[in-house]
């Protein structure tokens, strides 16, 4: 292709849009919500991720140790203890040192309460770690009894059932924002190859002309290809004016302290890039979907 | 070199548009293939031009048998092939001047060569003050004759024209003809379906005559 036909090619791509331009923008406003809301999904299925994988860290179990029997059994007597216990894939001790020290972190702001605390009426620890398989309400419990046993253990905490609860439905959350995205991804897809085959059509005879004048396939498809992608990335930067606009009405219906749930994993920047790449994709991928289905036709 | 063998063409009733037919154009010759309406003449230009497929039979054009040519292979066959069509087929929002251009266009040719050969095509069927018209807007003789200037602009080895005179007086059609007959001492081979007898016997050329799908 020479680069004359290039040149006319773009042209008439821009040219398409003009003629078009009220199908043109409503197929970008058409983009930029789906886009908005899969991104939101997204960004609710990471965040929702971020949590499951935290709670997962955390769903280890405390065992206490009486003070005189810590000093008479040594640390490392104890945590042989329960790494002989199956299902504990690690424990580590917490000194009363760094109790105080948590707890000082736990309460910044206000750690004048803990003025005169004697640190001897902190308890030493230890966090015990469970295995994957051992994940589960039932395993948690069955090394909770065993860790009981120990005479030394003065009291043994787990995170309880409600924690294993809440992660399902995390889990469960999870799956549908994953299937909710997928199904607006293909709706989008659809409703750009359908947008481009309506221009298709209305222009079949000017395609039909361009074709006994001995127009190459990909001469015919290049100006349709541009129109689709120059709406998709159109649309991508509109869609993150709608998730800017979307975050900030959202706040104010979420509480305070679940909003990190709507908040970007990446920064506006990425977000910007990524939302041009994605544009660009969809209207380029669904306009080759409907010009392929179009010139076989 | 344009070559027919045995060509037949149906489209499902009970006489074919083209019978067993087999003919021969020579490369640069100009010929007129007339007869009656529904004779077979624009079924055997569309044949030719590769808009349809015959049902049965081979058509041979300088040498490459045209139903074995891969589709790709299509587009470089009908950039050297101009076609009149009997409904013009232009496109209705683009002006007249962009019309003739997208026949150039199409070869890739540079802009600047572009305004001069459509602008001197369009001299050629006396349409330059029609050039920002677009088609609806212009009668049926003009856009008859810019379809000719479409044609004519990239100056094809093939100029296959359908009864590319019927909307235009008596006058105007001489003239079409004596451009044809410019063109063809040019090189290219000329085929023109026509009922029009007395321009036929004007130009003195030679006649393939159909009737009911068959050479007469």
């Amino acid at each position: 292709m020479t680069a004359a036909a290039l040149i006319y090619l773009i042209g008439d791509g821009i040219r398409n849009i003009k003629d078009n331009l009220m199908t043109a923008t409503l197929s970008a406003f058409t983009v930029a919500f789906a886009l908005a809301i899969f991104t939101l999904f997204t960004v609710v299925f990471v965040n929702l991720g971020t949590i499951i994988d935290t709670w997962g860290d955390k769903s280890h179990v405390v065992v206490y140790v009486k003070s005189a029997d810590l000093s008479e059994l040594g640390e490392s007597k104890l945590k042989k203890d329960i790494l002989g216990v199956p299902g504990v894939s690690g424990a580590e001790f917490v000194s009363r040192k760094e109790a105080l020290a948590l707890l000082k972190e736990e309460l910044r702001g206000h750690e004048s309460v803990l003025d005169g605390i004697d640190i001897k009426a902190l308890p030493g620890s230890f966090e015990v770690k469970i295995a994957k398989d051992e994940l589960n309400p039932a395993g948690v419990a069955r090394i909770v009894k065993r860790l009981s046993v120990f005479k030394w253990a003065d009291e043994v905490q787990s995170g309880g059932e409600w924690v294993e609860k809440f992660t399902a439905f995390l889990k469960f959350s999870r799956i549908f924002a994953l299937v909710v995205g997928l199904f607006l991804a293909a709706a989008t897809l659809f409703i750009i190859s359908n947008t481009i085959r309506l221009t298709l059509y209305s222009r079949r005879e000017e395609i039909e002309v361009m074709s006994y004048l001995g127009a190459t396939t990909a001469f015919i498809k290049i100006p349709f290809f541009l129109e689709g992608v120059v709406v998709g990335v159109v649309g991508g930067v509109m869609a993150l004016v709608v998730l800017a606009f979307g975050q900030i009405a959202l706040t104010w219906y979420i509480p305070s302290y679940f909003t990190f749930i709507i908040e970007s994993p990446v920064s506006p920047q990425s977000l910007l890039i990524i939302m041009v790449i994605s544009g660009f994709l969809i209207g380029g991928f669904g306009s080759l979907l409907s010009l392929g289905r179009f010139l076989r036709s | 070199m344009i070559q027919l063998f045995h060509v037949t063409k149906s489209y499902g009733g009970s006489e074919p548009a083209l019978a067993d037919l087999s003919l021969s154009i020579e490369k640069g010759e100009f010929v007129f293939i007339t007869g009656a309406s529904g004779a077979g003449k624009s079924t055997l230009l569309n044949i030719i031009f590769g808009i349809e497929a015959p049902s049965e039979g081979h058509i041979i054009i300088d040498g490459r048998n045209y139903l074995k040519i891969p589709k790709k292979d299509i587009a470089p066959i009908r950039k050297r092939t101009g076609f009149i069509f009997q409904d013009f087929k232009l496109i209705e929002n683009k002006t007249v001047y962009e019309n003739v251009a997208l026949s150039l266009k199409v070869l890739g040719v540079s802009p600047s060569a572009v305004r001069r050969r459509v602008l001197k095509a369009l001299s050629y069927v006396k349409l330059q003050h029609r050039a920002n018209y677009k088609p609806l807007s212009i009668s049926g003789g003009e856009q008859q004759r810019v379809a000719v200037a479409r044609a004519l602009v990239k100056e094809p080895a093939i100029l296959l024209a359908d009864e590319p005179t019927g909307n235009l007086d008596a006058g105007l059609a001489v003239e079409m003809m004596e451009l044809f007959k410019e063109v063809n001492s040019r090189g290219t081979t000329v085929v023109v379906a026509t009922h029009d007898r007395a321009l036929i016997e004007r130009v003195g050329k030679r006649v393939i005559e159909l009737g009911d799908g068959r050479l007469l």
